[in-house]
């Protein structure tokens, strides 16, 4: 579903990610797991064709992102880390904006803004302008926009963040019920607890390169330590006067 | 370790893929037709809130516009009469010395515009993670820009055009085609600037900057060279048919058969042209035509190649400047800063730290003290300029009243635009300032010294220009300097005090905040103000003048002692009064409420 080959990102003479190759299949959760800095969001942006590679391709589903950009994004759902709406739509019409820009027929789009109004609780104010949501309203909308055209990747940059605790629970609910059903799920995220509970495998990126890539329990392995939690793990391997590697 | 998984890489999208189900790539009909809808929604969403919730201003900027247009169409009338009995032949070169200047603003204006909307906004950043066409996105913020930079085309080029079709008799043909003709002519240079825009971004990102700050200061001082030029050959003969001659020789080099404002002018006066026979008029017309389908086939070609380029370039330009590192900003503390905080007794320091906390924000926010550059050195320009023309004592003391009105409300825009929003962007740090041993009153007070200062210098500067190239007693100087000083501080009263009186704490974009209701009736009450003041102070000058230059026998009573020395006293008084009001009831107003504030 989503293949990095060899992909170097460059900003002037600092390299943001330094050659990436990385499979992701059909039905995985997987968790981009990094310190600030480290090429997450870059990562992502070339993910959902925000950037374009210095080398190497990115492709999903088979698509391009850089040759054929448009066929790419129609199998990609994304969820900022900031959601982008427009204060002068309200939040159905939104919707509905989105499923038109997919091209998803009437019936089905109809069918579907619905089905994303209830999962995701939205009925109470989907008809109020989004200028007047909050922020975890919005970001509630911005998942639902993004699941409409029930994409065959979902891209998650820190997903959480302004969510109640009700509304996480939704989310990871929907994320694993999605990922059981066949969706592939990229996710860049701080709260390692979630991608602990979560995730089929981690990434643990430092300054642009992949540290680590595998399950929590291969990171245990692989550290010799039995018993720490991710958080341990994660915090050995990303420090700065750590050069410990994974196997080592 | 190496990173790559082992995992087989993905392939095409499975038979299955419930995404080739539920989506697929929009045709370009049914793009734009989408586009369009989104644009009628927000349109429509933006008219009914604003009818709802911000009456005032709507019916403010309606009147203000209908005030506007009629004024510049009644001058219009009268310089076109003017023209067309003395100098008829020079309104050509006036459509073009026009259309051109407009032509070049507009490239320079659609392209800065669209540069924000395609390549920094959130909603772009949005339409690019869908499957939309690049051209498609281009066209829809491209609209967008268009309309931003050509509304005052509309609203200024409009009155002219119809105020020489009603002095010239034209036909109603040319009111009918003045609409095309414009809107035609606007996508030409809008264009032009969208794909220099494009161009610049996608293949230039390093020059980009040098390049844009080379052409643009080269247009301005080519602009500043034909001012200057113009206005320095401007003496005692201005008026006549030689100066008219040579002014108009100057402008000559705007009328090139290859720019589009030549086919617009040369269109629009030969659709004006009121034909003596049926077959003049009709000649007349086609001829019109001929230039309007010009105008329409050079639009259309240039947003195919604008449209072709956004294909190209628009993913390029957007991923190359997401990809700019911004430059590392090192700051330190300026002796002035230095010798504010550390110059003083220690109860005033809490205030003293707050404004130069003020200041450093004003003076690191390119876009707050440009704007105040570049208004008042206009104005500055402007005022240096006034010597050149001779004017007897009445005109001259009239002029220097209405300059002193023009930096008030000048001014009164930046306090509107700058400061009155300044106490509701605290709100998003007020947990901040809250917790600081600091009392409210000092954040009020630190906003007011900031805006009275910072105004207060520059304003009785250009008076004083003004009045001295106007060549004014030192009596009306001093009349003129301690009115600036009220207006300013009046002024900086109305904006902190219904600042803070009115504050919107949850906005985060200072020109929301400002266009509001609070900062509308800041405005308003600005401008009252300001009228008030210069009312007040011009009526003894000009009294005075009258009854030197009529006699003393024709103005009687109170008027006549108004037009002494004694009248001066009083209505510098008045203005005082009038000041220590403007300054003091909305400050008391906004301190009462900010005290009371509950973020």
């Amino acid at each position: 579903m989503i293949e990095f080959d060899h992909v170097t990102r460059t900003y002037g003479p600092k390299t943001a990610v330094s050659d990436l190759s990385l499979a992701i299949p059909r039905g995985e959760l997987f968790a981009l797991l990094g310190p600030n800095g480290a090429g997450k969001t870059t990562t992502i942006k070339m993910l959902v064709g925000l950037l374009q590679p210095s080398r190497g391709a990115v492709r999903v589903s088979g698509f391009d992102l850089v040759k054929d950009p448009r066929n790419a994004h129609l199998h990609i759902g994304y969820v900022p880390d900031e959601p982008c709406l427009y204060d002068k739509l309200t939040g159905r019409e939104f919707l509905w904006f989105i499923a038109d820009m997919f091209g998803m027929p009437r019936h089905l789009a109809t069918e579907r803004i619905a089905a994303e109004i209830e999962h995701f609780e939205l009925g109470e104010f989907a008809d109020d302008l989004s200028e007047s949501y909050s922020l975890g309203m919005k970001q509630r909308l911005v998942f639902a926009a993004s699941l409409l055209h029930a994409p065959d990747v979902l891209v998650l940059d820190e997903p959480m963040v302004g969510l109640d605790p009700r509304s996480v629970r939704i989310v990871k609910d929907l994320l694993a019920a999605r990922t059981r059903e066949g969706m592939t799920v990229f996710m860049s995220t701080h709260t390692l607890a979630m991608a602990e509970e979560m995730a089929d495998r981690v990434g643990i990126m430092v300054r642009g390169r992949l540290r680590f890539l595998g399950t929590v329990a291969e990171l245990r392995e692989q550290m010799a330590i039995e018993t720490t939690s991710l958080e341990q793990l994660y915090l050995e391997l990303t420090s700065p006067q750590s050069g410990r590697q994974p196997g080592e | 370790m190496s990173s790559r998984t082992t995992a087989s890489p993905a392939s095409a999208a499975p038979p299955h893929s419930l995404a080739a189900a539920c989506s697929r790539l929009l045709p370009v009909d049914a793009e734009s037709g989408l586009f369009f809808r989104l644009r009628a929604r927000i349109a429509w969403a933006l008219c009914t809130t604003m009818l709802s919730t911000a009456r005032l201003r709507l019916s403010l900027v309606v009147l203000l516009s209908a005030m506007f247009w009629g004024s510049l169409y009644g001058i219009f009338v009268e310089a076109f009469t003017f023209l067309e009995a003395l100098h008829a032949e020079v309104i050509s070169l006036l459509f073009n010395a026009f259309f051109s200047s407009l032509m070049v603003m507009l490239v320079f204006s659609t392209g800065i515009l669209l540069y924000g909307g395609m390549y920094c906004s959130p909603e772009s950043r949005l339409l690019m993670t869908l499957p939309a066409r690049e051209e498609a996105i281009f066209s829809h913020k491209f609209q967008e820009a268009v309309w931003f930079s050509s509304w005052g085309f509309i609203l200024l080029g409009s009155p002219m055009l119809v105020a020489y079709g009603v002095v010239r008799g034209s036909p109603w043909t040319y009111f009918a085609l003045l609409l095309p003709f414009m809107m035609s002519f606007v996508v030409i240079p809008a264009t032009v600037g969208g794909i220099c825009c494009m161009a610049m971004v996608a293949w230039l990102p390093k020059l980009r900057l040098h390049a844009l700050s080379i052409t643009l200061g080269a247009a301005c001082v080519g602009a500043i060279w034909l001012a200057w030029s113009t206005l320095s050959s401007v003496r005692a003969d201005s008026m006549s048919a030689a100066w008219f001659e040579q002014t108009f020789s100057r402008l000559a080099i705007t009328e090139q058969k290859l720019f589009p404002s030549w086919w617009l002018s040369s269109g629009l006066l030969e659709a004006a042209r009121p034909g003596a026979t049926a077959h003049e008029a009709w000649a007349a017309f086609t001829e019109a035509l001929k230039f309007l389908a010009l105008l329409v086939a050079n639009g259309m070609l240039l947003q195919l190649l604008a449209g072709w380029l956004a294909r190209r370039a628009y993913r390029l330009g957007f991923s190359q400047l997401a990809a700019e590192v911004p430059a590392r900003r090192r700051r330190r503390s300026g002796w002035f800063d230095e010798m504010l905080v550390n110059g003083g007794s220690a109860a005033s320091r809490p205030l003293r730290l707050l404004l130069v906390k003020d200041i450093r924000l004003f003076r690191r926010d390119i876009s707050q003290w440009s704007q105040f550059l570049i208004f008042f050195g206009l104005l500055g320009l402007y005022f240096w300029n006034v010597r050149s023309f001779n004017y007897n004592n009445a005109y001259a003391s009239m002029i220097g009243f209405l300059n002193l009105a023009v930096v008030g409300l000048i001014l009164s825009t930046f306090t509107t635009r700058f400061v009155f929003p300044m106490i509701s962007l605290e709100g998003r740090r007020f947990w901040i300032l809250g917790l600081l041993p600091v009392h409210r009153d000092h954040i009020v007070w630190s906003k007011f010294l900031f805006a009275f200062l910072g105004g207060v210098l520059p304003c009785c500067g250009l008076v004083l220009l003004s009045d001295v190239m106007l060549g004014l007693p030192r009596r009306t100087i001093l009349v003129h300097e301690i009115c600036c000083v009220v207006l300013c501080m009046g002024l900086s009263g109305i904006a902190v005090g219904l600042g803070a009186r009115m504050p919107d704490l949850r906005e985060v974009s200072p020109s929301k905040i400002s266009s509001g209701f609070g900062g509308t009736l800041s405005l308003v009450l600005s401008s009252l103000f300001i009228m008030a003041v210069v009312v007040v102070a011009a009526l003894p000058s000009h009294l005075f003048l009258a009854t030197h230059a009529l006699g003393p026998s024709t103005i009687r009573g109170v008027l006549s002692w108004l037009g002494t020395g004694q009248g001066l006293v009083a209505s510098l008084a008045v203005v005082v009064a009038l000041g220590a009001v403007a300054t003091a009831l909305p400050m008391w107003l906004g301190l009462r409420a900010f005290r009371r504030l509950e973020p």
